[in-house]
């Protein structure tokens, strides 16, 4: 099968790792001060994103997740930075890990949003900012 | 850079033979190439793979985590650039030209010598060089890949698609919950049809890698050909009697579910059993100007290799069951 970053990406090769770009992501990083929110642009296209860095919590159940759906030992690294094409997940595992992030935040993911996740730390960033959006809605 | 497991059995400095030719596949006919990574335990001919390898995809392989995954991104490599090299030698050779750059003394192409590059949607393709166009075929590969299997599928002209899963690969989730979020609404309602949860565990497996072999073979990626928007059918042929039905005998069809002008439906399906333990699905493009004879019946050639090593042909054997789509 096709590798998870074939899911995530507009395409990856089976082998998923030519031309991968090694360039580093900017990331904000913000620090919320009491109750007050900063208000990112929301992001439907998949150009420039700017996403806060998700809270360790949603870090760690995106990891956990991961590690369940793959069937990885505890004693395999998994770090935040793994690349989803690096550690052998193929499309079925990618869209079992989609649909158990959907129902643990109770959120929905779809395939514009999910373009641009190559690591885990993305999943978690998007995962928080749906979280986010969803109960600002509310 | 050594898998622990393997062992440098070698002393004297190890090169690879030549590497044998191999048919090139007919007009309308798919040829599939399998590799088991358990059979790669020789330290010394992963080191000769390694050198098959263009430097960036030496530096992709290297950066792949764990043993198993380096070895799997290697042989898919190398069970690409071998199948295309040995598929090409004899054409090569009757067409003449015998200077071409690309020819090793013997007048083998060098599977070394491919560039590739990947088309608008990030589909990857042999980069012909200026000299190949006038005397080559044009190949068109597709790859797929469990830590148990690697396949090569090969076409002349032909767009393939291809996709493998283990046999006994059996989702987290609940199939229906899966094929509800992510199928069409009428292979939602086949799979419900079925009565026993593992007949349907089993069914979801096959059209998972026969949409995945068509989302492939459109080269699109993914997010270009969602699941939802297409239908993969089980047809009868028309003049044959359910009950007289031979296995193989159903056709395989898409039907994109409704108008959408990158999802097309003149594509030939396949699915098979290969070695007992994984399915392997086939998705060819029909020549549209092939008009007269109706195409229901895909012709597929496999074989069973360990590039450079072993060689073997597993068609019109039991290792290659015909489930559906095969002539």
């Amino acid at each position: 099968m096709a590798t998870l970053s074939a899911a995530f990406a507009s395409w990856k090769p089976a082998a998923s790792f030519i031309n991968q770009t090694k360039g580093l992501t900017y990331r904000a990083k913000v620090a919320s001060i009491g109750t007050s929110r900063l208000n990112f642009p929301s992001s439907r296209s998949s150009r420039l994103h700017i996403r806060c860095a998700a809270k360790p919590e949603i870090v760690n159940k995106v990891l956990e997740i991961v590690k369940r759906q793959l069937a990885l030992s505890n004693e395999t690294s998994l770090a935040p930075e793994s690349k989803f094409s690096e550690i052998g997940a193929d499309s079925l595992d990618t869209v079992e890990i989609v649909m158990c992030l959907e129902e643990e935040f109770s959120i929905s993911i779809d395939e514009d949003n999910s373009q641009n996740i190559n690591t885990i730390q993305d999943a978690a960033d998007l995962i928080d900012q749906l979280v986010q959006q969803k109960t600002e809605v509310a | 850079m050594l898998p622990s497991n393997l062992v440098a059995r070698r002393l004297v400095p190890f090169a690879l033979p030549s590497l044998p030719s191999a048919p090139l596949p007919s007009p309308r006919e798919a040829h599939l190439w399998c590799v088991k990574p358990d059979e790669l335990k020789d330290a010394s001919l992963l080191q000769e793979y390694m050198k098959i390898l263009s430097p960036c995809e030496k530096e992709n392989v290297l950066s792949v985590k764990g043993e198993v995954l380096q070895k799997c991104a290697l042989l898919s490599r190398v069970l690409v650039r071998t199948t295309l090299a040995r598929c090409l030698w004899i054409e090569g050779l009757s067409s003449g030209c015998l200077f071409h750059a690309r020819l090793d003394t013997d007048y083998r192409i060098n599977p070394r010598s491919f560039k590739f590059k990947k088309n608008r949607f990030g589909k990857p393709e042999v980069e012909w060089q200026h000299n190949d166009v006038s005397f080559l075929p044009s190949l068109q590969f597709n790859v797929s890949h469990t830590s148990s299997l690697i396949a090569c599928g090969i076409t002349v002209n032909d767009p393939i698609g291809i996709d493998v899963e283990e046999k006994q690969r059996r989702p987290n989730a609940d199939v229906l919950s899966l094929a509800s979020r992510y199928f069409s609404p009428p292979e939602v309602q086949y799979l419900k049809s079925l009565v026993d949860s593992d007949s349907q565990k089993i069914e979801f497996i096959k059209l998972w890698t026969l949409k995945e072999a068509y989302v492939k073979a459109l080269g699109r990626g993914f997010s270009g050909a969602p699941f939802r928007k297409f239908t993969i059918r089980f047809e009868t042929r028309g003049d044959l009697v359910s009950e007289k039905l031979k296995t193989g005998e159903f056709r395989i069809a898409v039907e994109p579910v409704s108008d959408h002008e990158t999802l097309t439906a003149n594509w030939q399906f396949a699915l098979a059993e290969i070695t007992g333990s994984h399915f392997a699905a086939i998705c060819m493009g029909i020549d549209e100007n092939d008009t007269g004879k109706e195409h229901d019946l895909l012709k597929l050639k496999v074989w069973k290799t360990l590039p450079y090593m072993e060689d073997e042909c597993l068609s019109d054997s039991e290792a290659v069951i015909k489930i559906s789509g095969l002539s």
